[in-house]
C-alpha cells in the first residue's frame, strides 16, 4: 500500500510563472542547486519527452533524475514518471505530480510523490511538518526556457 | 545517507499495519505466534508470514520455547530509516523554499 507524499508552498506570482520558471534552466539551478553545486537540465517539454537533470556538489558525486512527462496542462497541473539516481548508484522510482492553483493572485504550489516504496510510512512522518517558506533572495532575470 | 537495500526491506517490512500491529504488540513483552493471532483476527501461518518478514530484518528473533515459538522485538534500529526519512523531508522543502524565493525574486524584478 502506497499513499502520497505531498509538499506545498505559496508562491507570490501567478501560475503561469511558476509554471513557466519549473521548467527553465535558471528555475531548476534554484529548485536543485544547493549552494556551489552544479545543475544542468535538458527539457523536452512534451507528453513521452525526457526532463533530465542532473546535479550534485561535484562530478565525482552527481544525481540524476529522469523524468518522463505523462500530462501536461500550463498552467495547472504536470505529471511525471520519475527515476532518481543517487551518486551511490541506487534509483528510487516515483511519480511526481506539481498542481499550481491561483490564490488571490498568488499560487498554491503542490509537488506529490506517489509510489515510494516506503510512501505509507513517510506520510506518517511528513504529516504535519512545520511549512514555513522562507523567502530567500537572488534575482536571476533573462532566464531562458527548456526546449 | 545512503538507500541500501536493507533498508528498503526494513521500510517494507513497517510498511504493512499488522506488522506494525505485531511490533507495538511485542513492545509490551514477548509473545507466542497464538498469542498474536487472536487479537490480529490471523491464523498461525498469517502471523509465521509476517513474522517471518520481520525477522529477516532483524526487528523480530523467535525462539522455540516448549512447544511453542516465542517472539521478542529484535536488535532493529531504526535510526538509518528514520534519518532517511528526515533527510528525504528536509531535502524536498529545501527545494521548494529556494524555487519560490526564485519565482518572486524574478517576478518582482519583470
Amino acid at each position: 500500500m502506497t499513499q502520497d507524499v505531498p509538499f506545498a508552498a505559496v508562491i507570490n506570482a501567478r501560475p503561469e510563472v511558476v509554471f513557466d520558471a519549473l521548467t527553465e534552466q535558471d528555475g531548476q539551478e534554484a529548485f536543485y542547486g544547493e549552494p556551489g553545486w552544479t545543475v544542468e537540465s535538458e527539457c523536452d517539454l512534451r507528453v513521452g519527452g525526457v526532463w533530465t537533470v542532473t546535479f550534485g556538489p561535484s562530478r565525482d558525486e552527481v544525481y540524476r533524475h529522469d523524468h518522463v512527462f505523462r500530462v501536461i496542462d500550463r498552467p495547472r497541473r504536470l505529471v511525471l514518471d520519475t527515476s532518481e539516481r543517487r551518486p551511490d548508484g541506487s534509483i528510487v522510482e516515483y511519480e511526481t505530480e506539481f498542481t499550481f492553483e491561483a490564490r488571490d493572485g498568488k499560487t498554491l504550489m503542490t509537488m506529490i510523490h506517489r509510489g515510494l516504496p516506503t510512501a505509507e510510512l513517510r506520510e506518517e512522518h511528513l504529516t504535519g511538518a512545520a511549512g514555513g517558506f522562507a523567502r530567500v533572495q537572488q534575482a536571476i532575470e533573462g532566464s531562458p526556457r527548456c526546449s | 545517507m545512503h538507500y541500501n537495500a536493507t533498508l528498503d526491506r526494513t521500510f517494507f517490512a513497517l510498511s504493512d499495519p499488522t506488522r506494525r500491529g505485531i511490533l507495538e504488540r511485542l513492545g509490551r513483552g514477548p509473545a507466542t505466534i497464538g498469542d498474536l493471532a487472536q487479537p490480529l483476527g490471523l491464523t498461525l501461518n498469517g502471523v509465521k508470514k509476517h513474522v517471518g518478514i520481520l525477522e529477516e530484518v532483524d526487528l523480530v528473533v523467535t525462539a522455540k520455547v516448549g512447544r511453542a515459538r516465542e517472539c521478542r522485538l529484535g536488535p532493529a534500529q531504526l535510526e538509518d530509516a528514520t534519518e532517511w526519512i528526515d533527510d528525504y523531508r528536509r531535502t524536498w522543502r529545501r527545494r521548494l523554499d529556494r524555487f519560490g524565493s526564485y519565482v518572486e525574486t524574478r517576478d518582482a524584478g519583470r
